[in-house]
């Protein structure tokens, strides 16, 4: 899809009461270029009390398209604010981007003051970019008595439009937007769309599967030219972690389910992925906002002592999913072994990250869901609809999610293990994946309970256009799915909450007393201008490692 | 009875107490019409007139864990927790045992300070393992001690015997604790209930110290606990919720609530394992070249102290020893030097390495009768508690959680800066939780 004519750069600026103009502009509009020099709006991301990335790519002429390696090499001034009409600028400086770098531009704004609101923009060839709008994090030692959050995950294109992501850049009460991965998707169009006739909504762009380093910035560039998905780039800081499709569905460390020989070389078509991913998203990997340096993605963010958000990636590390080999109903693990999903160093990481001292939650970003749960007594008419969601290995017996934690229990084993003899409490997981929404306990032992402990809790935002289960049975919503979400929490008895059919986005509200998720659905997704409405909430209390209904959302939309 | 210190320690703690009261050193005052035994310091009615309504009131739910602390199984302490100020995140610290664990909250210093690092500790004078439930062990000055030096009245009223041991006569006011549970050692819950009422009553003292023990001894013995079933143990949350709601409607009715801070806590929390997940160190010990014979275990529930009795100068090679030996022994969480591991600060008398058991399981030394009950505690798992402030006084803030840490050592400071009296010199190593 090509950007919007109706984008110009009187672009979005998200502002308290939703989307403004920006005169600066307008007031240059006579001597405009032929053509917009920021096509793919701003972003920031990765706030830390003093330092946060900003994003933005520059097509400097007509001919410098995404994944094109045309155009020249430019300077690009960038600069930040206390206010909106950029009289009070903090920090200014100038960067160099060029066709190696897809021209765009990531720089990281150091020297700020914490927990302060500012202002961006970029300049190159003396046009100005849309302003954004960007926060810091609190002081490492202070003691915010409220953080709040945007909650996303799985946004395909092709599948709808992303009225999720317009109603949370609404929202002004907001520190960042945690996006729990599947950003964007990698299919062709037909291949992966809305409903059960994958009816493309949106076709993608470049009309055909990614693979390819062009392939995949070009990707990039359509899903940043979505003006919902821009205003709440411009509106927000995001903190990302990647699931599957930002590569190719079901991605292990060496291989992908949707990856096929005749495609090349998956190592390098990995690499191209995260070198795409890293020019085009607002995140410091390996630690820094320098492209090429490494991709290493699990980091931790910290909030002061009330919070701190552990970013996983559960997919560059990963052994290969189980998988049922003939004759054997039996899935075993590639290698015949208990594999891992973390890898070893980043499964340390994460266990000293969750320790009695640190700030007080533990939030940990985690794409794929970590809680046990058995599919066995789901209607075996319905064991393939929910397998197009979960991916339920074996087809036959007592089947589980052979793509999540559950087809990896050594390490969550591990995980689980860690916490309970340390002592620790107060451990959120925060998932995405699976399109659907989710409360539950982290019970030690899942036979029993609730008798015995809980090592914390996860909640589990819902797709903001993908498929689920309603979508794959072609049933209303409501129907079918109910039982299935019945008997899946008769069967699992730490699953508080459960909803297979809508789409949307949740706040996730923490107090030191409480960490809260509301759950909003948004309308149809082929309507570009769905509503959106509060659907639930449930919260865990501190030190409870249990989660609890709760009857109304917190303050904002 | 021979009146010699050798004898007197020879005795049990409660024994110890009848011979101060009968050689004068303390005084049998008016029992309260339940029949409750209080014992004073003489000239203690005296030191009442200090010129201050303040009362501070430290109730230890003993073993109490923070998420049993529920609207449902504990509604009277869920209410004063909500209106209160909550501390999630609170912990009990090393060793997370009973004895060292009160020790820090009234005196405020970690063990390496005031000398009482374990329940149960080698005596390198003697030679034995003893309990630390003499008063001579807490080697400083107790915020007990320093607010009748200010001439403010102190009470303890103290279920189990050990603790009525450790902190002796050191309170103007001291129950006599019956009756007494015979293989426990301590006063049920609403016999310890009747008597801090009776203390408030009848002697007003400005700081009372209570610990309840019913919630730990049933947890201790709960043979349904690792099943997760818990049913003795709800019990005892149950009914000892129902005293910590008659002490809240005493301090109501008189109207000492405006004037009043109370600080409920718990000094650890509490495990369960399962009859087969037993640790035990000693025979491993035993084999070993260097270690046999040369070692003494003092048995801490979720934690082992290791003491190297052979020759000192090889103190490092058994201590390296010890900890490989440990370590590799099945359900043994982490094993640690003290020495370089600062943040134990458990001092010299708590062993040369002290090892931890992992959640579930629990150390039997030397074999598996030596020790039969499931509840444990002492380990890391059992760090957890809670802690809130509650009460009238304005210095109490109302409806707060914090995010900040807490643990057992902030109580002294927190009394000592409710009533104005000052640090020990060096400072306190805990915080005071009241607000500027």
């Amino acid at each position: 899809m090509t950007p919007s004519s109706s984008l110009s750069r009187r672009a979005v600026l998200a502002g308290g009461a939703g989307a403004v103009a920006v005169a600066s502009a307008a007031a240059r509009a006579a001597a405009a270029p032929a053509h917009e020099p920021f096509q793919h709006g701003v972003a920031s991301g990765d706030p830390l009390p003093r330092a946060v990335v900003l994003w933005t790519r520059v097509t400097p002429t007509v001919g410098a398209t995404p994944g094109s390696g045309r155009g020249p090499r430019v300077t690009v001034t960038w600069e930040v604010a206390t206010d909106r009409r950029f009289r009070d600028v903090v920090r200014r400086g100038r960067v160099r981007t060029g066709p190696a770098r897809d021209h765009t531009v990531k720089v990281d704004a150091t020297r700020l003051r914490a927990d302060t609101a500012y202002f961006y923009r970029f300049t190159v060839r003396g046009e100005t970019s849309p302003v954004g709008r960007t926060r810091t994090a609190p002081a490492r030692s202070s003691s915010p008595d409220r953080l709040r959050f945007g909650v996303v995950s799985c946004a395909n294109l092709q599948a709808g439009w992303f009225s999720a992501y317009r109603h949370l850049a609404a929202r002004d009460d907001l520190q960042a937007v945690i996006h729990l991965g599947d950003y964007l998707y990698e299919y062709g169009p037909g291949e992966y769309g809305y409903g059960r006739a994958n009816t493309d909504v949106r076709p993608h762009a470049p009309a055909h599967e990614i693979v390819s380093l062009a392939d995949y910035r070009q990707r990039h560039a359509q899903y940043k030219t979505d003006p919902d998905l821009r205003a709440l780039h411009a509106r927000h800081p995001f903190i990302v972690t990647w699931d599957d499709h930002e590569v190719t569905n079901d991605q292990w460390r060496d291989g992908a389910e949707n990856h096929q020989p005749e495609e090349g070389d998956y190592a390098a078509r990995k690499a191209a992925a995260h070198r795409a991913y890293d020019e085009w998203m607002p995140v410091r990997m390996s630690g820094t906002a320098a492209t090429g340096d490494g991709t290493q993605l699990f980091r931790t963010l910290r909030f002061g002592g009330l919070a701190e958000l552990s970013m996983l990636d559960l997919r560059s590390h990963r052994d290969q999913q189980a998988a049922t080999p003939a004759p054997s109903p039996v899935p075993s693990p590639a290698g015949g072994r208990d594999g891992t999903i973390t890898g070893r160093a980043q499964l340390d990481w994460l266990k000293q990250r969750l320790r009695r001292g640190g700030p007080q939650w533990k939030l940990v970003g985690n794409p794929v869901m970590i809680a046990p749960v058995t599919f066995a007594q789901v209607p075996h008419d319905l064991v393939d609809p929910v397998n197009d969601v979960a991916g339920l290995l074996p087809r036959d017996g007592a089947p589980y999610n052979v793509d999540q934690w559950d087809g990896y229990t050594t390490d969550r084993r591990e995980l689980f293990t860690h916490i309970r003899d340390q002592g620790v409490r107060d451990v959120v997981f925060l998932t995405g994946d699976i399109h659907s929404g989710w409360a539950c306990d982290l019970p030690y032992d899942a036979a029993t309970y609730p008798l015995g402990d809980s090592a914390g809790v996860e909640l589990v935002c819902t797709s903001v256009t993908s498929n689920n289960l309603k979508d794959i049975t072609g049933t209303p919503a409501r129907t079918s799915s109910l039982a299935v979400e019945a008997v899946i929490q008769t069967n699992n008895r730490h699953i508080k909450y459960l909803n297979f059919d809508d789409h949307g986005y949740s706040v996730l509200d923490v107090t030191p007393e409480r960490v809260q998720m509301d759950w909003y659905v948004i309308g149809d997704r082929a309507d570009r201008n769905a509503g959106s409405s509060w659907s639930t909430s449930w919260a865990t209390r501190s030190g409870t490692n249990k989660v609890e209904a709760v009857s109304q959302p917190v303050g904002g939309a | 009875m021979v009146e010699s210190p050798r004898d007197s320690r020879a005795c049990g703690a409660f024994e110890r107490g009848r011979h101060e009261i009968r050689t004068g050193r303390r005084t049998l005052l008016a029992a309260g019409a339940a029949g409750v035994a209080i014992s004073s310091l003489p000239g203690a009615a005296l030191a009442a007139t200090a010129p201050t309504r303040k009362r501070a009131y430290v109730l230890v739910l003993d073993g109490c864990r923070p998420d049993e602390i529920t609207p449902t199984l504990m509604p009277r302490t869920s209410a004063l927790r909500d209106g209160g100020l909550n501390h999630p995140r609170a912990t009990s610290l090393p060793v997370m045992e009973t004895i060292p664990n009160h020790v820090m909250m009234m005196s405020g210093v970690r063990p390496d300070r005031s000398g009482v690092p374990a329940n149960s500790i080698l005596d390198r004078t003697t030679g034995e393992v003893r309990d630390m439930d003499r008063e001579s062990d807490i080697q400083v000055r107790t915020i007990i001690e320093r607010l009748n030096r200010n001439g403010l009245t102190t009470g303890t009223v103290l279920s189990k015997e050990y603790l009525y041991g450790v902190f002796g006569g050191r309170a103007t006011h001291r129950w006599e604790p019956a009756p007494i549970v015979p293989v426990s050692g301590h006063a049920p819950d609403v016999f310890t209930m009747e008597a801090a009422l009776a203390m408030v009553q009848e002697h007003d003292p400005h700081l009372v110290f209570v610990n309840l023990g019913d919630i730990d001894r049933l947890g201790h013995s709960d043979l349904t606990g690792p099943l997760g079933l818990k049913a003795a143990r709800q019990a005892a949350l149950a009914s000892t919720d129902v005293q910590v709601g008659r002490f809240v409607d005493l301090l109501k009715s008189s109207g000492r609530w405006e004037d009043s801070m109370l600080v409920v806590l718990a000094d650890h929390s509490m495990d369960w394992s399962l009859p087969h997940q037993l640790i035990h160190l000693s025979p491993v010990l035993a084999l070993d070249p260097l270690l046999g014979g040369n070692v003494t275990i003092a048995d801490n529930g979720g934690a082992d102290l290791l003491y190297w009795t052979g020759d000192p100068t090889r103190l490092d090679a058994a201590v390296a020893r010890m900890i490989a030996l440990s370590s590799a022994v099945p359900g043994v969480l982490s094993a640690h030097d003290p020495r370089v591991t600062p943040s134990l600060r458990t001092g010299p008398l708590g062993g040369d390495v002290i090892v931890y058991a992992q959640a579930g399981w629990r150390f039997s030394d030397p074999d598996q009768y030596s020790n039969p009950i499931p509840g444990n505690h002492g380990h890391p798992a059992t760090s957890p508690i809670p802690f809130f402030l509650a009460g009238g006084h304005r210095r109490v803030l109302g409806r707060t959680t914090s995010s900040r840490r807490a643990a057992t050592v902030d109580v002294a400071p927190t009394v000592a800066d409710f009533f104005g009296v000052g640090a020990p010199r060096g400072g306190y190593d805990g915080r005071s939780r009241l607000t500027r």
